[in-house]
């Protein structure tokens, strides 16, 4: 899936009176960005490549046109991209690292395919398992991204999903990671990258995603947080990711469905913030930016969607807030 | 200038490695950047045999400067500085600039991470910090790297640290990274309670700032935070947030985070709930109407026995 933003744009002034979300311009602009490799944005966003498949896949299961990309073109590239060692890289050729090994697990999971992970790999699911197991450091319990070691509690969150979604939770130490999230709690109530870092909106999605899976929403201060989260909403609707910063799209997301988890999505008002993810749109050539007036991307375009099935925009399939993935019943 | 490789001698030896875009569509025609494409190849083909050389290094950077997302080559350039014993300030001369250029990217950060602590100094950092932070002064790497730099070379008591983060606030009072660095260096990264002398200090501080802006989040965040680590009342506030905020005069509020606190304080006072009421109602109806339902949880919870707000 590319990354490349545009071509179009979310219109600039409000869209007229009746505003709604414009499903079949959506589905086929994810349909095209997959053919646009004559421009250099979609090679440069090559490192992206698995994170975007997921993004586009999962934007096309909310509008509720599953079948929108051919499955087992997807799965062909998604083995592509799994390595001797049970890692992911972004595309053929890059090196194996947690965050698109988690969104290789997500596509299968989507897909319901961990059937056939097995007979392309044997083994592969447990394979997939000790490459993210590796990764967690034994002193404190965090995770690295890759053998370069970057830590960040992005990967500890993504390695927790990952590895419940595969049902191999047993594989590493949830309890150090658990110790590990608690210690990037701030005085402000939210979390950071790690211990003392600044409170960051997706950081939050991330400690509290990790901290549901492990089953202690115990150590959150849950109406701080939640108080810090609603905060977050701005005047025009849309939320921002850290005090004093302008609103966007993707926040819809990180913001919301760690509001979700905490039981409070209440405590914004989501009429408001509904009309301001639509005003995102392009209503010509589909696709969803982070403000109104900017260019549309695929990143932009799912997590606008995410937030709209969160507010139970109608006519969308539910969301899992824990997984960011679509919620099978 | 563009760069190519195929016509130069020093890689005479090299058969550049086509791209496998991973067959989605194998057969699709690849016209993107010659200059990137080709580039790329000859790393695939240098990876492929192991080549750690001077050439190499001069390949990665190449190819960082027009991608340097490509986390890929970040790795094999690591790996080869190590492998031919690069100097490691001359790997940081050739990084200022370009961090510069590419403010938001992860891998340039955890590289430079890795080569100060390889160094073990953290001179002429503060200055890069400042050159960072003149383009983009909320960067959330930037301040994360200053909060690594502060613990790993434990730089908490040092005045210049202190100072700096003064300097960063008055620039911009509402930067919120310059107030969770100022915590991080009084209370959040030192071990121990916070003595109250200081605690004194920094209230009178805080108290300052926001007279400057009454409504902005992060100073009110801070000073609430101050007072937890000292383990003070937030009634310790009182005469305070009435300069913003006084119920009786429900025209006249300048902050709705003075109105919130007030809100806290009465609550914990004997009578005076019905005020704590007001200040809820005020900001349910009036100050902040985009939150009402958590303003009207707030106002709900008053009339639940012995709760601490
Ligand atoms: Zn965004």
């Amino acid at each position: 899936m590319s990354l490349v933003s545009g071509p179009g744009r979310a219109a600039v002034a409000g869209l007229p009176g009746d505003m709604h979300l414009f499903v079949d311009k959506h589905v086929r602009y994810i349909q095209r960005l997959d053919s646009r490799k004559d421009e250099l944005e979609y090679w440069l966003t090559e490192h992206l490549r698995l994170n975007g498949l997921y993004w586009g896949l999962t934007a096309l299961y909310l509008l509720g046109h599953p079948d929108a990309l051919p499955r087992s073109g997807i799965l062909d590239f998604v083995f592509s991209c799994l390595h001797e060692d049970g890692g992911f890289g972004a595309a053929p050729g890059h090196d194996a690292h947690m965050l698109y090994t988690v969104s290789g697990v997500q596509i299968l999971a989507t897909l319901d395919a961990f059937g056939e992970l097995e007979d392309r790999v044997k083994g592969g699911r447990q394979k997939i398992g000790k490459f993210i197991a590796d990764l967690q450091d034994p002193k404190t319990g965090t995770f690295a991204g890759d053998e370069w070691g970057e830590q960040d509690t992005r990967f500890l969150y993504g390695a927790l999903n990952a590895l419940s979604l595969m049902g191999l939770l047993d594989l590493v130490d949830v309890e150090k990671a658990v110790q590990h999230v608690h210690s990037c709690a701030n005085f402000d109530g939210g979390y950071g990258t790690s211990p003392g870092t600044e409170s960051h909106s997706g950081q939050v999605f991330t400690c509290v995603g990790a901290l549901t899976i492990a089953g202690r929403l115990d150590l959150v201060n849950q109406e701080k947080l939640g108080a810090w989260l609603s905060e977050r909403q701005l005047k025009n609707g849309g939320l921002n990711g850290r005090p004093e910063k302008k609103e966007d799209v993707c926040y819809s997301w990180w913001v919301m469905s760690s509001m979700a988890m905490l039981d409070k999505l209440h405590w914004i008002d989501g009429e408001k913030l509904t009309k301001f993810i639509l005003q995102c749109q392009d209503p010509e050539l589909g696709g969803l930016a982070d403000r109104p007036g900017d260019m549309v991307d695929v990143f932009h375009t799912v997590f606008g969607i995410a937030g709209l099935s969160l507010l139970k925009y109608p006519g969308l399939e539910e969301v899992d807030p824990l997984h960011a993935t679509i919620r099978h019943s | 200038m563009p760069k190519f490789y195929h016509d130069d001698e020093a890689w005479a030896d090299i058969a550049p490695l086509p791209q496998d875009d991973g067959g989605l569509h194998p057969l699709a025609a690849i016209s993107y950047s010659d200059e990137y494409s080709e580039a790329m190849g000859y790393l695939r083909a240098v990876m492929a045999k192991n080549e750690y050389s001077d050439r190499v290094l001069g390949l990665t950077e190449h190819i960082i400067s027009m991608n340097p997302a490509h986390y890929t080559v970040w790795l094999y350039r690591a790996n080869t500085i190590s492998e031919i014993g690069r100097p490691l300030q001359d790997e940081i001369a050739w990084l200022n600039p370009t961090a510069l250029k590419h403010m938001k990217n992860y891998q340039i950060w955890h590289h430079r991470h890795t080569i100060i602590d390889a160094l073990g100094s953290a001179d002429g950092e503060a200055e890069f910090i400042s050159s960072m932070l003149e383009k983009d002064s909320k960067n959330y790497h930037v301040w994360s790297y200053r909060q690594w730099l502060v613990k790993r070379f434990d730089l908490f008591d040092k005045p210049e640290e202190l100072e700096w983060t003064h300097s960063m606030i008055e620039s911009d009072v509402r930067n919120n990274s310059a107030w969770n660095h100022r915590y991080y260096i009084v209370v959040g990264g030192r071990e121990g309670k916070l003595s109250v002398e200081l605690a004194k200090q920094e209230i009178g501080y805080t108290q300052a700032a926001i007279r400057k802006a009454p409504q902005n989040q992060s100073p009110w965040n801070y000073i609430l935070g101050i007072l937890r680590a000292a383990e003070l009342p937030k009634s310790t506030l009182k005469d305070f947030t009435c300069e913003f905020a006084d119920v009786q005069r429900p025209e006249e509020v300048y902050s709705s985070h003075a109105l919130d606190i007030l809100a806290d304080i009465y609550a914990e006072e004997e009578n005076s709930k019905e005020n704590a009421a007001k200040a809820l109602e005020l900001l349910a109806t009036k100050y902040d109407p985009i939150r009402a339902n958590y303003w009207n949880y707030r106002k709900g919870l008053l009339d639940q026995p012995n709760i601490a707000a």
